[in-house]
């Protein structure tokens, strides 16, 4: 495992900073270029990230990571890691070499005000309890759906 | 040294993975046969275990650290619930087995009775034994006793798993360089003791004759031979003539000096206090 670890072994908060923290290439603001890096460029080719499921049907969760030579070893490894107490039913087991790594902050922490794109500028909750009233009304003695879906959406 | 009975009620109820079985299906000379062959594989697992588990800390990544120590700690599993078979055959404990005996009752194969030496040396020592515990656990799979079979098949599917990561630091250290000189130097030091797992067993008739063991123990150790020789003449490595098995009982009897620390090692608690309630 690395030291910087964002996670430990069974999920536990690693010690240190996450791989954010690592110094990176500044983006550039000049032509076409992606912005979008591979993360194991140059570094480290020999770090596999682990996404584990816990049980049939979770989604798939970063476990951590592991050092290892080739694919075999890793595979290996993670379940070491990260299956041999039975915690996991299903490994993935990627590359960093694989990742596409996006951090610009002109995507993805934009200087303009966005807060007219979240939800929580729309005073929803007495539109909401009128409208449970009225379906309340409309429902009594029937089972039936009718007005459900505003209820459903609350 | 006896355990109370107490003791011996709670243990039971701690073993889910042993099948329950009548001891008394078993006529008493088979039942003896059996026992043998039950503590040389619980021996075998019990032995490598802990030889292996002296890696821990001092493997040479982490992550091996950390997944060769899990493969030791299976060993230890695998024993265990043969010695508890083999406990519920004879009216004995586990635990008395276990580390109960002197060195010179333990019925290890030769193979295991090296100490850890180097990496190269442990890699090349397990990937023998995995081979060959692949061999002998194919020959009890349908095992007529069923209650073995049962057992065989759970230990089989862990085993898989470990043959499959020795095969890995094989094709590895064979690449070349130090690494495969330090191989080659394991395996020659190793080679007269590899197929010492399947030394003929005083009784191995009888539990062919009662359909527990699939095959005699030398066409066990041919299999195995045949399996050695793939492997390493696809890794370009010398591959020796197959050394018989030695008449004197050698083979799985008197330890050596480096078993007899390791024995020290791993008794020492059970020595301190025998019988004592953990």
């Amino acid at each position: 495992m690395l030291a910087d670890d964002t996670t430990g072994p069974l999920g536990q908060p690693g010690p240190a900073a996450g791989p954010a923290a690592k110094p990176k290439p500044a983006p550039s603001s000049e032509g076409g270029s992606d912005p979008a890096g591979r993360l194991g460029d140059g570094a480290q080719p020999d770090i596999w990230e682990v996404f584990r499921q816990e049980k049939d049907g979770d989604p798939m969760r970063h476990a951590g990571n592991v050092r290892a030579p080739d694919r075999d070893l890793a595979t290996h490894y993670a379940r070491e890691l990260y299956a041999r107490r039975q915690e996991s039913v299903r490994l993935w087991i990627v590359s960093r070499l694989d990742i596409t790594d996006l951090s610009d902050p002109d995507l993805l922490q934009p200087p303009l005000d966005r807060t007219f794109k979240k939800p929580g500028g729309y005073v929803m909750r007495d539109k909401l309890d009128a409208a449970r009233k009225r379906a309340a009304g409309a429902n009594d003695g029937d089972d039936g759906d009718e007005g459900g879906g505003l209820g459903a959406s609350a | 040294m006896t355990a109370t009975p107490e003791r011996r009620s709670t243990r039971q109820l701690a073993r889910p993975d042993l099948p329950r079985f009548d001891t008394e299906e078993l006529d008493p000379p088979t039942r003896e046969a059996l026992s043998g062959l039950l503590l040389t594989m619980a021996d075998d697992e019990f032995v490598l275990g802990f030889w292996d588990s002296e890696w821990t800390g001092i493997a040479p990544m982490l992550e091996e650290d950390v997944a060769f120590s899990s493969l030791a700690q299976d060993e230890i599993g695998h024993a265990r619930l043969l010695f508890e078979m083999l406990a519920q055959l004879r009216g004995s404990d586990a635990d008395d087995l276990a580390f109960g005996r002197t060195a010179d009752e333990y019925r290890h194969c030769r193979l295991l009775d090296h100490p850890r030496t180097d990496w190269a040396f442990s890699v090349a020592r397990r990937w023998l034994y995995d081979t060959a515990d692949a061999v002998r656990l194919g020959a009890l799979r349908r095992s007529g006793f069923v209650p073995l079979a049962q057992i065989v098949e759970k230990i089989r599917r862990e085993e898989t798993y470990h043959l499959m990561h020795m095969d890995v630091w094989m094709r590895r250290l064979a690449q070349g360089g130090e690494p495969r000189e330090r191989l080659e130097v394991a395996l020659a030091s190793l080679w007269p003791d590899a197929l010492s797992v399947f030394a003929p067993l005083p009784e191995e008739d009888l539990l062919i004759e009662a359909g527990i063991l699939a095959a005699p123990m030398s066409g066990l150790a041919d299999r195995h031979y045949e399996q050695l020789r793939g492997v390493l003449s696809s890794l370009g490595l010398t591959v020796p003539e197959p050394r018989p098995s030695s008449q004197d009982g050698r083979d799985r009897a008197k330890p050596s000096e480096s078993f007899r620390w390791l024995w020290g090692e791993f008794t020492m608690v059970h020595r301190l206090e025998p019988g004592a309630t953990w």
